[in-house]
């Protein structure tokens, strides 16, 4: 294409004038595009229509753009404060929408009313038939307790009445005078008993021990026992025992007997 | 309104025009003294996009003068003209999202709109019956370019313009200020159609070289 020929023609010019059609115009914007040339030639001809009119007073007055960026701000505004509105209405719809949600909701607080009062009720309930169990338990103690005392008292009874059973009171010592004590021993099987009657609570870490005492002879084993259980076998005794006495010893008993230490003591009766 | 950045990565030679896009308020000012201005078409492109009212600014400085001209062509009335011109460049503000370079320049674009918002005013009820009052008046519109009074500021550019032949300031004043088609040209000044448009480029060429 030859440009000079192009530009010559006076096509630009029809351009500006606004005497071509959509088509001729895009035929030139596109010439233009690839030339250079011609969109400089477009362009002076536009700045010097323009200093044209500015000398000639034909410039647009600047009222025009004016209310024309007016405008624009105010369609902006209407368009922001619709979109606003828009939102709101959207947020309407969705509070007012399904109605069985009303209904949802009322039964729901119904159902939390309900809920609340039987939980209290409840709680109540819970309390009380903890209260109850404790009760129980704390009964059951007493009965174990009671039971507990009854197989001792009849034990001892048993004791008591055996025949073959030698009977020996034991007697508090200076170191602790309302003390008592009573042994059981079976003349058949020298099976020794203890009842623990009244001796006070041993001290941590000592365990009392009951001794068998023959004449002429260091007290013997006859076992240690437990402060806590009424009547309990210690040790097999045999031969020629004269009494019994109880000793404080340190936990798991000794060989020799501790006899300043001595809490009870009792002599066979002679027969 | 701040730069952004996926707009700024939509336009080519970006850079290019971010260099513009801070220095436009100055350039804008100096607009009339610049010769090569190849750069105001890009510049109004990226502030469209980027929702620059600076862009419609723009416009108004550098193409309200050729637009309302081709305003003026269908609708003959200065002041209907100015009205549609001012709804155009509310519709170019508002569809500069849909404009395409690659269907054709800002300009073409922009005389689409204009002409398109033209043609609804010449449809419009007001319109009508403004053109049946004429009618009954018989008043013709005849082109007084010459007698124009010249308010410009720039005197030394006035007196240049005394050198323009009065035929080429009137050739000048009908295609490009006053509306006139080449065909209304050739009628109204009695030269062959085939001649009008070389004749208005030998009047462009001399202003041109007048200023």
């Amino acid at each position: 294409m030859n440009i000079k020929e192009y530009i010559a023609s006076g096509i630009l010019e029809s351009y500006l004038a606004g005497e071509l059609d959509k088509e001729e115009m895009r035929t030139v914007d596109s010439i233009a595009s690839l030339y250079p040339e011609v969109q400089d030639q477009l362009n002076e001809l536009r700045v010097s229509l323009n200093r044209y009119a500015a000398a000639t007073g034909n410039l647009p007055d600047e009222e025009t753009l004016k209310v024309v960026l007016q405008k624009i701000k105010e369609d902006e505004k209407e368009h922001f404060l619709n979109a606003i509105d828009g939102s709101e209405t959207n947020f309407r719809r969705v509070n007012i929408v399904p109605r069985w949600t009303v209904a949802a909701s009322i039964l729901l607080s119904v159902s939390i009313a309900f809920n609340v009062f039987f939980y209290a009720q409840m709680m109540e309930q819970s309390k009380k038939v903890r209260l109850i169990a404790q009760e129980n338990a704390l009964m059951a103690q007493n009965i174990e307790k009671v039971d507990q005392q009854l197989d001792y008292a009849e034990l001892r009874i048993a004791h008591f009445l055996n025949k073959d059973n030698v009977h020996v009171r034991m007697e508090g010592s200076d170191l602790s005078p309302k003390s008592y004590a009573n042994v059981f021993w079976n003349v058949k099987s020298n099976a020794v008993f203890i009842s623990v009657d009244n001796l006070p609570e041993p001290p941590a870490g000592h365990q009392y021990q009951l001794w068998a005492i023959k004449p002429g002879q260091a007290p013997i084993d006859a076992g240690i026992f437990d402060h806590s259980l009424l009547v309990q076998e210690l040790k097999v005794i045999k031969g020629d025992v004269i009494a019994f006495a109880v000793t404080l010893e340190k936990e798991g008993g000794t060989p020799i007997a501790t006899v300043d230490q001595t809490y009870v003591k009792g002599f066979l009766k002679k027969s | 309104m701040g730069l952004k950045g996926n707009r700024l990565q939509k336009l080519n030679n970006s850079s290019y025009r971010w260099l513009f896009h801070n220095n436009y308020k100055t350039l804008s000012t100096q607009l009339h003294y610049i010769h090569k201005d190849s750069s105001i078409e890009d510049r109004i492109i990226y502030l469209l996009a980027d929702q620059d009212k600076g862009a419609i600014r723009l416009i108004y400085e550098n193409y309200a003068v050729v637009l309302f001209n081709v305003i003026l062509r269908i609708v003959k009335h200065e002041d209907i003209a100015k009205d549609v011109l001012q709804e155009a460049l509310i519709k170019i503000w508002k569809k500069s999202a849909k404009f395409e370079r690659s269907k054709g320049g800002l300009y073409t674009w922009m005389v689409t709109i204009c002409r398109n918002s033209a043609i609804d005013k010449t449809r419009s009820r007001d319109f009508m019956d403004r053109q049946k009052s004429e009618k009954a008046l018989d008043i013709v519109f005849v082109s007084d370019g010459l007698g124009r009074e010249a308010k410009g500021e720039d005197d030394y550019f006035q007196e240049l313009l005394q050198e323009l032949p009065a035929h080429h300031r009137q050739l000048i004043n009908l295609s490009f200020f006053e509306g006139y088609s080449h065909p209304e040209i050739s009628a109204q000044l009695n030269i062959p159609l085939g001649t009008v448009k070389t004749r208005i480029r030998t009047a462009i060429q001399h202003l041109r070289s007048v200023i």
